[in-house]
């Protein structure tokens, strides 16, 4: 028995000292294979960023920062996320959006902002786009769509005006696969409560965005790119149902909220 | 790795070719069993079962064809899985996974090779004795005696 197992031992040995001994080749250098480092994602970010806020205003105001910031960091400190992996830019824009970009750049027009009836409306998008983020769905979809040497020619900077344009629309307006949207959705209330938000607010936003027809559905850019508002709410409000109820809070008091839209209709 | 050595008895000539079809049948079975690594368990598995209530010589050696399958099937599962895993999900293409394919495809060559070899000489009526799976066969396959 002894003889087996010394036997056995030795051509595990071998077999693992061969396995250590072929990774010290660099193979994917030899190879050139190419594929979406952490460097890529980085660099994609900055370059698509840097287009947007060519043509975008940025918000400074920090009166606006530090409000919309509050929300991020107790959400994040909330659920032990890395706070510096979630770079919010406010856009001056009327439009209803917010969208994730490469490298973790999340993107959330004025538009949103003012247009949400209340701060947990608000945060339940925010917690939606970082629920995007922290499950790598934004680098998955555009690999999927743009091909991964597009993705590289880009973060490279080579990429040209047109591809860029059209792989920014692609951002802004990025519809998921249903499955990718109802895990951000059902990641986001788990975010919710967590932070001790009342994540209801979040199915009614979906619903009532799911109802507008009025004058301002032309501005709703971020419920018709992520379709089916009504039955996310539906299944949001069901997923809520299941979990236990708790003392929720706000975030910010109702001043600063009032403060931030005031400051935004400027 | 390989040790030729004397039987308990000579082995006639059609039990020599009955226990080097074990090895043939392995050996195919590594060609088929490459993109579904369990295949080549299965097909060794059922050319032992075949053979089970053959004679001495016979059994040993299909009983070693079928342990030499075993680690073949371990590492070859977690390469095909790992592959698998590249495919269809967010793994990425290391120099780790790349180097496992490399020990996996030399493991299998030496594998392979060896059998050929083995086949050959047990066909002869020579007794062949593999490093580790030999003792492992002499322990598990007794004669009846």
């Amino acid at each position: 028995m002894k003889k087996l197992i010394f036997q056995g031992a030795i051509i595990l040995l071998v077999f693992l000292s061969t396995w250590f001994c072929f990774t010290q080749i660099n193979w994917v250098k030899i190879f050139h294979i190419q594929q979406i480092t952490d460097e890529t994602e980085k660099k994609l970010g900055d370059v698509l960023l840097e287009v947007v806020l060519k043509s975008e205003d940025e918000i400074k105001s920090p009166q606006v920062n530090n409000t919309i910031d509050s929300i991020v960091n107790h959400i994040c400190i909330k659920n032990n996320i890395d706070r510096e992996q979630v770079k919010i830019h406010v856009l001056q824009k009327d439009e209803i959006n917010a969208f994730a970009m490469p490298n973790g750049h999340l993107i959330v027009y004025s538009g949103l902002i003012q247009n949400s009836e209340n701060q947990e409306e608000l945060t339940g998008v925010l917690c939606h786009e970082i629920a995007h983020i922290q499950l790598n769905h934004v680098m998955k979809k555009m690999l999927g769509e743009m091909g991964l040497s597009v993705l590289i020619t880009l973060s490279s900077g080579n990429g040209s005006p047109v591809i860029i344009k059209e792989a920014l629309k692609r951002l802004s307006s990025l519809t998921y696969e249903r499955g990718l949207e109802k895990e951000a959705d059902l990641k986001a209330v788990d975010y919710m409560i967590k932070a001790n938000v009342n994540p209801t607010a979040f199915a009614n936003f979906l619903y009532r965005q799911s109802l507008n027809d009025n004058e301002s559905s032309k501005y709703l850019q971020w419920a018709s790119s992520h379709p089916d508002s009504k039955d996310r709410s539906v299944y949001i409000s069901e997923y809520i149902g299941n979990k236990a109820a708790i003392n929720y809070i706000s975030i910010l008091n109702s001043k600063t909220w009032d403060n931030l839209k005031k400051e935004l209709a400027r | 790795m390989i040790n030729k050595t004397q039987f308990a008895y000579e082995p006639g000539e059609h039990e020599a070719e009955s226990a080097s079809h074990s090895y043939i049948m392995s050996l195919i079975a590594i060609i088929a069993g490459v993109p579904l690594p369990i295949l080549n368990l299965i097909a060794t598995l059922i050319f032992y079962l075949g053979n089970r209530k053959s004679t001495y010589f016979v059994r040993w050696h299909c009983t070693q064809a079928l342990l030499s399958q075993l680690s073949l099937l371990f590492i070859n599962s977690y390469g095909f899985w790992w592959t698998i895993s590249i495919i269809f999900s967010d793994e990425k293409i290391t120099n780790h996974y790349i180097s496992y394919m490399v020990a996996i495809v030399i493991f299998n060559l030496i594998e392979f090779i060896t059998t050929i070899y083995t086949a050959s000489q047990v066909g002869k009526g020579k007794h062949v004795s593999w490093w580790f799976y030999g003792t492992l066969t002499n322990m598990i396959c007794k004669s009846e005696k």
